[in-house]
């Protein structure tokens, strides 16, 4: 008898599974790709990789760029594929595939991508526009003399701080490191923290620290400085800001998304200028622009200019279309730059004549951090890949912890480091 | 802690009682939380006062989820389906042949065969996605479902327990069917397969819970948002740029559902696989 | 429930000849009368074993072969051969800091979960098998978390049970007795996140290990407690005279798996603390897992992912084979 029902609850079993299956198939079938704007009648299909930009309009927009682009060029589709959450994971182990984007941006340009022969030397599509972006556009994507990316945007990443609750509390934005933890503590409250640069804690801040004291992290020819007195001293110094458990940590959201500023959780963040938008419709005028402080009185401040750089795969199939692709959007279309550079997050388009037509950018905050940028601003080094900053990262993690010895921390940090960029520049 | 003797009996009851109502609530609390979350409003969810429940419930939370494009909810949950409702008829009867094969007929040679089914499972899988990776990716597996499928549907874990299975079996059924003029393959189709049907279903539900639930292999072979399952989905919102609290636990609840739904109605075949595939001994 | 009620009480014949298999073994070779194979049986056995085969051939096999030949390779964002370097990821990896440190993490997070998990499971299966009314309900209470992925219930215990902030579930029932709110998944001294990740596994696989506690429960004759009863035997007494001793197979299996389990740990420590762009790169924890996937996914670093592989296998392998050694001599003695 047990046989009988058996057989009965196994028929059920695989007729169940096998329904589902087909259903599967179907509804997977009729729910087309969302993001594509595909042209009927295109030859070729360009796949065109975004990270997901915060900011409510920039998906839409990026859409709206690609049917442009197809309607001048009708026999050139394009699929945009919008990524959020690890996106640099994401891209290098889809890279290695047939389903590689033929367009892709990514964020602090590294020279890991050129050594791999990754992606395409693009001094063609520049033509005469080269001498309107900006020096650092060109020198951060120009490896051995050749050009292998276009600069989209510049983002500035600097502090914000709600000017309301430091008057209130008697404080004057900080001009020093010791004067950026003095205010941290005397901002935190039962409830409340004064300081956000990051859930782990450090964010861009060990960078910073470094700059901030007049060192280096990595000499253009490739050496690994961060190993030097003035790097050791500043980072050590962070440790303050530890101990006086006066940083946010633990907030839903990352470093960058202002949701813990303009929710008033914090009154300092380190943030971008893409954040700006969002925390004027919060606050109105009740917030103010900083550098990094300087390590200590009369040193640099800092401003950390990163960005995104669009790439062609050398290793794609449609190289030829993607560089026209790269070459319209980013090179020729200057109303569209201007409009992602102002219309949703801000950022600061890296050809000078946009940007001098960027109207949002020259007025109020958002000015006071160009000037800040063009004043403080940093550049991570090419060769600051993802294996080079985690090793960085990991190690200030320990030393503002005060786990184990900062100096030795360090010291090993940079042998692992050296290592890697030796390994990177094939030397 | 459980007896304690020296009480009352009343009194025994009593503790019993609490232990199992504070237990019961501990159990249930997160399941409660996710829901309440995905019915409030971001304003609720930060706010500093404790709700126990929305005034107002947020069912758009749902809604977004499908309606919203870069949301690609719909299409990893159908991913997640389809993988799983095709990994687990066809793990658990690859299995089961093989099992089969092994336990009743007596080639010779076939000791060396069951050694190399064996020798695999020293080796955990996830532990060795670099590998798989590495064979996956060079067939060309990268960002594709079947990609994520495949390298699922060998368990020789479960070919052991299929195999200790059919051991058992007793002969004279299958004597019984060589009269009526079945071959081995017939015997197997038409006598063993059918009788093997709790087994079947035990395997079978454990073997679509752990395909639904897996996490670690999806995320490294399906990067592209079109092969993303329903776990890769949720993590990827998880640590997106920008998070939607109250979205994020919609998501949550919406992967969670179909396999709590499951629990409840096959509940009985899943601790019977609990307690078959724990206990191989 | 009434189906449930009846498989716990009477295992049905699907768990029964797992848990004899070599006794089991032995009937079926010895079967006698058995018939010849033939052709037949050749073409039967090779059908019904080949899929099997050449799957695990190819994903465990070659996969394997061509892996070791990759972790003597200098293998970056490609996975083709040809850049021997010798053994030299093998001594990256083993200088490198970071994979050292989370192979004592692991050791610590295994240390953890494995008694607290053991204790626990068997807690509530004795406690569900004592109970008469409603013992179905409450085990499905107990098993229904085994449902929830790592995924759901660490988005959970990031953002709902343990963050940052005071409207966090665990901050606010600590501001109830006076606590300040903390960040439990960053906070390194004391090391609170080790409180999240241990809570967060235990209700997720505690059900499931409780379910196995309960079968073995079940398979005690109840004449054993009847006779001890006679002699006066109760409460501690019988548990350690007559239920531990029983359990010791089980026991075993659980403990072997809440091993193997513990030390392929990737998921919530993934999601609790990667953050997007940046990654896990400055998590206070790393597991193994976290680390190759770092390696072999961030970095592109497939030779010494692969080397890194190779380490964790012959660690749980040698462990699986001490442990296998341990239980084999106690099978002995039995």
């Amino acid at each position: 008898m047990s046989a009988r029902r058996a057989e009965l609850s196994r028929r059920g079993f695989l007729t169940g599974s096998l329904l589902v299956a087909a259903g599967t198939v179907l509804t997977t079938a009729c729910s087309t790709d969302p993001t594509g704007g595909s042209a009927s009648g295109a030859k070729t299909t360009l796949n065109v990789w975004y990270h997901a930009y915060g900011e409510a309009g920039t998906q839409q927009a990026v859409l709206r760029y690609a049917k442009a682009f197809t309607k001048a060029n009708p026999d050139i589709a394009v699929k945009v594929t919008w990524v959020p959450g690890d996106y640099a994971g994401k891209l290098n182990a889809t890279l290695l595939t047939d389903s590689a984007p033929d367009v892709f941006e990514i964020g602090d340009f590294s020279e890991r991508f050129v050594r791999g022969g990754q992606i395409a030397a693009l001094d063609d599509v520049y033509g005469s526009a080269k001498s309107d972006f900006n020096a650092n556009a060109i020198s951060s994507v120009t490896v051995d003399g050749k050009l292998y990316g276009v600069k989209m945007i510049d983002d500035v990443i600097m502090l914000y701080y709600r000017k309301s609750v430091l008057s209130k509390a008697g404080i004057t934005p900080p001009t020093t490191l010791d004067g950026l933890i003095a205010a941290a503590k005397a901002l935190s409250t039962k409830k409340n923290k004064g300081l956000f640069v990051g859930n782990d804690g450090i964010g861009d801040s060990p960078s910073n620290a470094v700059w901030s004291n007049g060192g280096d992290l990595v000499t253009p020819e490739g050496k690994v400085a961060f190993g030097s007195a003035q790097a050791l001293e500043a980072i050590t110094a962070l440790k303050g800001l530890h101990d006086d458990k006066s940083l946010l940590l633990g907030f839903t959201t990352d470093w960058w998304d202002p949701a813990a500023f303009t929710q008033g959780v914090v009154p300092m963040q380190w943030c971008g200028l893409w954040a700006m938008p969002a925390v004027q419709s919060a606050l109105g005028d009740d917030f103010g622009v900083l550098p990094w402080p300087a390590f200590k009185a009369g040193g640099t401040p800092v401003v950390r200019v990163g960005g995104w750089t669009s790439c062609v795969n050398a290793k794609g199939k449609n190289v030829a279309a993607a560089k026209k692709f790269a070459q319209w959007l980013w090179v020729e279309q200057s109303d569209l730059q201007r409009d992602f550079a102002e219309s949703y997050g801000f950022h600061v388009p890296p050809r000078t004549s946009v940007a001098a037509s960027a109207k949002k950018l020259s007025t109020g905050a958002a000015k006071e951090t160009v000037e800040l940028a063009a004043k403080y601003g940093k550049h991570n080094p090419g060769t600051w890949d993802t294996a080079v900053s985690s090793t960085f990262n990991a190690a200030a993690m320990k030393i503002v912890g005060g786990k184990g010895d900062p100096a030795a921390l360090l010291a090993d940090a940079v042998k692992k480091a050296q290592r890697e960029i030796d390994k990177q520049l094939g030397r | 802690m459980i007896t304690l003797p020296g009480l009352p009996r009343s009194a025994r009851i009593l503790a019993r009682g609490l232990l199992v109502g504070v237990l019961t609530a501990a159990f249930l609390a997160p399941f409660y939380l996710m829901l309440r979350n995905s019915l409030m409003d971001s304003q609720g969810l930060t706010a500093p006062e404790w709700t126990w429940w929305p005034s107002t419930m947020h069912f758009e939370n749902f809604t977004a989820l499908f309606d919203d494009p870069s949301v690609s909810m719909g299409p990893a949950l159908g991913n997640s389906l389809l993988i799983a409702a095709i990994t687990a008829p066809v793990s658990t009867l690859l299995a089961s042949a093989a099992g089969y094969a092994l336990a009743r007929i007596p080639v010779p040679g076939r000791g060396v065969v069951l050694a190399l089914v064996v020798a695999t499972l020293m080796i955990p899988g996830s532990v060795t996605f670099v590998p798989t990776f590495v064979v996956v990716g060079s067939m060309g597996g990268v960002n594709t479902l079947w990609g994520i499928i495949v390298p699922g549907l060998f368990n020789p874990f479960a070919v052991l327990l299929f195999r200790n299975f059919y051991l058992q079996f007793p002969s004279e059924i299958e004597d019984a069917g060589r009269i009526d003029g079945l071959g081995w393959l017939g015997l197997y189709r038409r006598i063993a397969l059918p009788s093997s049907g709790a087994m079947l279903a035990s395997l079978g539900a454990l073997s679509f819970i752990d395909s639904w639930n897996s996490f670690l292999w999806p995320l490294v072979i399906g990067q592209d948002p079109s092969a993303w399952t329903a776990q890769i989905a949720l993590s990827t919102f998880l640590t997106s740029q920008t998070i939607n609290l109250p979205g994020l636990f919609a998501g949550a609840v919406v992967t969670i559902t179909p396999l709590v739904v499951m629990f409840l109605i096959a509940q009985r075949y899943i601790v019977e696989g609990i307690a078959t595939s724990g206990l191989k001994g | 429930m009434n189906s449930a009620t009846d498989t716990t009480v009477q295992p049905e014949p699907a768990g029964r000849p797992a848990v004899t298999p070599r006794g089991a073994a032995r009937t079926g070779r010895s079967g006698p009368g058995r018939p010849r194979v033939g052709r037949s049986g050749w073409i039967a056995f090779v059908l019904l074993t080949a899929p099997m085969l050449i799957g695990l051939g190819i994903f465990k096999y070659v996969a394997i072969g061509w892996s070791f030949l990759l972790s003597l390779s200098d293998a970056r964002g490609t996975i083709s051969l040809g850049h021997w370097v010798g053994l030299d990821n093998y001594q990256t990896l083993l200088s490198d800091q970071t994979f050292r440190d989370s192979l004592l993490n692991i050791l610590l997070f295994t240390a953890f979960i494995v008694p607290v998990t053991f204790a626990a499971s068997f807690g509530l299966a004795l406690l569900v098998h004592r109970i008469r009314r409603g013992r179905a309900l409450l085990r499905t209470t107990f098993l229904i978390p085994t449902a929830v992925s790592y995924v759901a219930a660490s988005l959970l215990w990031k953002m709902c049970l343990f963050n940052g902030l005071p409207t966090g579930i665990a901050n606010m029932i600590g501001g109830w007795f006076g606590a300040e709110p903390v960040p439990w998944l960053q906070s390194t001294s004391p090391p609170l996140y080790w409180i999240v990740l241990v809570t967060l596994r235990l209700w997720l696989q505690v059900g499931f290990y409780m379910v196995l506690f309960l079968a073995g429960l079940q398979a005690i004759p109840k004449e054993l407690y009847e006779a001890a009863a006679l002699d006066g035997a109760s409460g501690r007494r019988l548990l350690t005279g007559i239920t531990l001793p029983m359990l010791r197979n089980t026991s075993v299996a659980v403990l072997m798996l809440l091993f193997i389990a513990a030390f392929q740990a990737f998921d919530e420590f993934y999601n609790l603390f990667n953050s997007g762009l940046s990654g896990t790169g400055t998590a206070p924890v790393q597991t193994p897992l976290v680390h190759l996937y770092n390696t072999a996914m961030g970095s592109q670093n497939y030779g010494l992912g692969s080397a890194g592989a190779f380490v964790l296998t012959a660690l749980i392998v040698g462990v699986t084979l001490i442990q296998g050694r341990f239980t084999g001599f106690g099978r002995s003695g039995e």
